[in-house]
């Protein structure tokens, strides 16, 4: 039996219950290991797999990974992407982001584009990033109930909403 | 429009012009890779779909000043001859012509400029400057781009930058390289430790024709490897350093053979010499080696100065496809290399100096 994640010979066998539906995996020892699953007598044992002995989070990261759908927009699969090292369509980006910025460190400088974008692109990053950070300025100010200031920030937002809907149209 | 055979009978304007600036670093290009944001890739779509996109950036390409009367063809449209030449001047990739339909390229008529459609990606603007010139070569490509930015909706993730078929390309798009002549430091046994010094700064090295090629000529060539994570500057800033320093290895190379071993320099430039003027028979690969030396000869003031260009034109024009379209016909490898063999005798007869002026220069 081979591996979901790489291929390799499986020999962590386990089940989970999935919005009611029972799925099986097989993993071998090193993407088990990987994946934050170190404690992998627990799996060749159990079903309980929630819970204990792996951390939650990875666990989670792992049953996406497995359940992972096939791009919406072009069909393109995680193993035609493990297979050519292509990508189908922009989308595919978004859709296999983990596996792709899994792979990033060992091709480029850094993850993050530094160089040119269109005047409009960058406008628009440049009022997404501001919106963040007012909309957190705003809910820590809701929290501490300091209401006059969560109104100017609520002013401030709407502001640069109709700028950003302007730059988009 | 251009016809094919007028982008052939013209030598690229990159190819023209020789001086001092060109006797180490031949040429300078840079390459960006763009998408449109709602297709598929062109490796991931249908034959349908990608005609559909050639058709629809053609149109917008030949709005791109220079390039309404330039040569604009889809790739199935050439014989593979064609294609080949094509190659061979580095105005489309191997990899695109293995591709047909719904693939194409637009040259514009100074050869400056070259669009390719569906290739790996939906466009790669690239632009060819003569010496150490990639802020120049990449002006020119960005002055396209550009233009087309408002007139096609490109895929761009603000913070991964131009999204591009395979990941590698990610970010700027950008592949900038430039094709550097290394007689002396191949001469002097002190190319392996360059070029292996230029992959450890994360930069590529290349023979003559891209990946996978092995150099012939002493001609390679060096690129960037990262796309992402740094800006188009910072990008050719660091390759410009370091093709500067390779360059200025390859003048002390050429020095240092010069005042060490003067005769076994000017006897392998003889050499070469000897045999371009009167072999009969003659390979693509020793001709290259060949017009190596020629070249170096001309460059040390060892032969005439307008050499150099003569060479650089018979690099090219040497190579099998240019040799095939000339004579007509395709032609197999043996009767190619008759035809090499003539052409060069010919085209170097009135260049060489009889034989015994390389010696004389010696006092
Ligand atoms: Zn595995
Ligand atoms: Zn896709």
């Amino acid at each position: 039996m081979k591996c979901d994640s790489c291929q390799g010979k499986a020999t962590v066998f386990y089940t989970q219950v999935i919005e009611g539906k029972l799925r099986k995996f097989v993993l071998c020892e090193a993407c088990a290991k990987k994946k934050g699953i170190t404690n992998v007598d627990d799996l060749l044992m159990g079903e309980d797999l929630l819970g204990n002995s792996a951390p939650q989070t990875k666990i989670q990261d792992l049953v996406a990974e497995l359940n992972q759908d096939d791009c919406s927009s072009c069909g393109f699969s995680l193993d035609d992407f493990r297979k050519v090292g292509r990508l189908g369509c922009p989308e595919c980006y978004d859709v296999f982001s983990r596996e792709i910025s899994e792979r990033l460190p060992s091709m480029h400088k850094g993850g993050i584009h530094k160089g040119y974008l269109p005047e409009g692109v960058a406008m628009k990053q440049a009022l997404k990033s501001e919106l963040a950070c007012l909309a957190e300025k705003l809910e820590s100010a809701i929290e501490d109930e300091r209401f006059e200031e969560a109104a100017m920030l609520r002013d401030q937002i709407c502001k640069i909403e109709e700028k950003k809907g302007v730059a988009e149209s | 429009m251009m016809r094919f055979a007028t982008l052939l009978k013209h030598p690229a304007d990159w190819m023209m012009g020789h001086g001092a600036e060109t006797s180490v670093v031949l040429t300078s290009r840079v390459r960006l890779a763009r998408n449109l944001a709602k297709s598929p890739f062109p490796g991931w779509s249908r034959k349908k779909d990608r005609e559909g996109v050639y058709l629809s950036l053609r149109e917008k390409l030949e709005l791109v000043p220079g390039m309404k009367d330039g040569f604009s063809h889809e790739l199935c449209d050439l014989d593979p001859l064609q294609k080949q030449v094509l190659v061979e001047r580095h105005l489309i990739s191997r990899e695109q012509a293995a591709r047909s339909e719904g693939s194409g390229s637009v040259v514009n008529r100074k050869q400056t400029l070259s669009l390719m459609i569906n290739e790996e990606d939906h466009l790669r603007i690239q632009a060819i400057r003569p010496s150490l010139q990639l802020n120049e070569a990449f002006k020119l490509a960005h002055a396209v781009d550009q233009r087309l930015e408002k007139l096609v909706d490109f895929a761009i993730d603000p913070t991964l930058g131009y999204l591009t078929a395979c990941p590698t390309n990610l970010g700027t798009g950008m592949r900038a390289s430039s094709m550097l002549h290394l007689p002396g430091l191949v001469l002097s046994d002190q190319i392996g430790p360059v070029l292996k010094g230029i992959n450890k700064l994360g930069l590529a090295v290349r023979g003559l024709y891209g990946e996978g090629t092995e150099s012939l000529g002493n001609l390679y060539q060096i690129s960037n490897q990262s796309t992402l994570g740094e800006s188009e500057e910072e990008i050719l800033d660091r390759l410009t350093k370091v093709i500067s320093d390779v360059a200025l290895y390859e003048v002390q190379a050429r020095k240092k053979l010069m005042s060490e071993d003067p005769i076994m320099v000017r006897d392998r430039i003889g050499r070469a010499a000897g045999n371009l003027s009167y072999a009969h028979i003659i390979t693509s690969k020793e001709a290259l080696n060949h017009l190596s030396m020629l070249r170096l000869g001309s460059d040390l003031t060892l032969l005439p100065p307008d050499l150099v260009e003569q060479c650089d034109r018979l690099f090219m024009e040497t190579q099998p496809a240019h040799l095939q379209w000339r004579a007509g016909r395709k032609l197999e490898p043996e009767a190619r290399d008759v035809i090499r063999a003539q052409m060069i005798r010919e085209k170097l007869q009135s260049h060489l100096p009889p034989a015994i002026n390389l010696s004389e220069k010696e006092n």
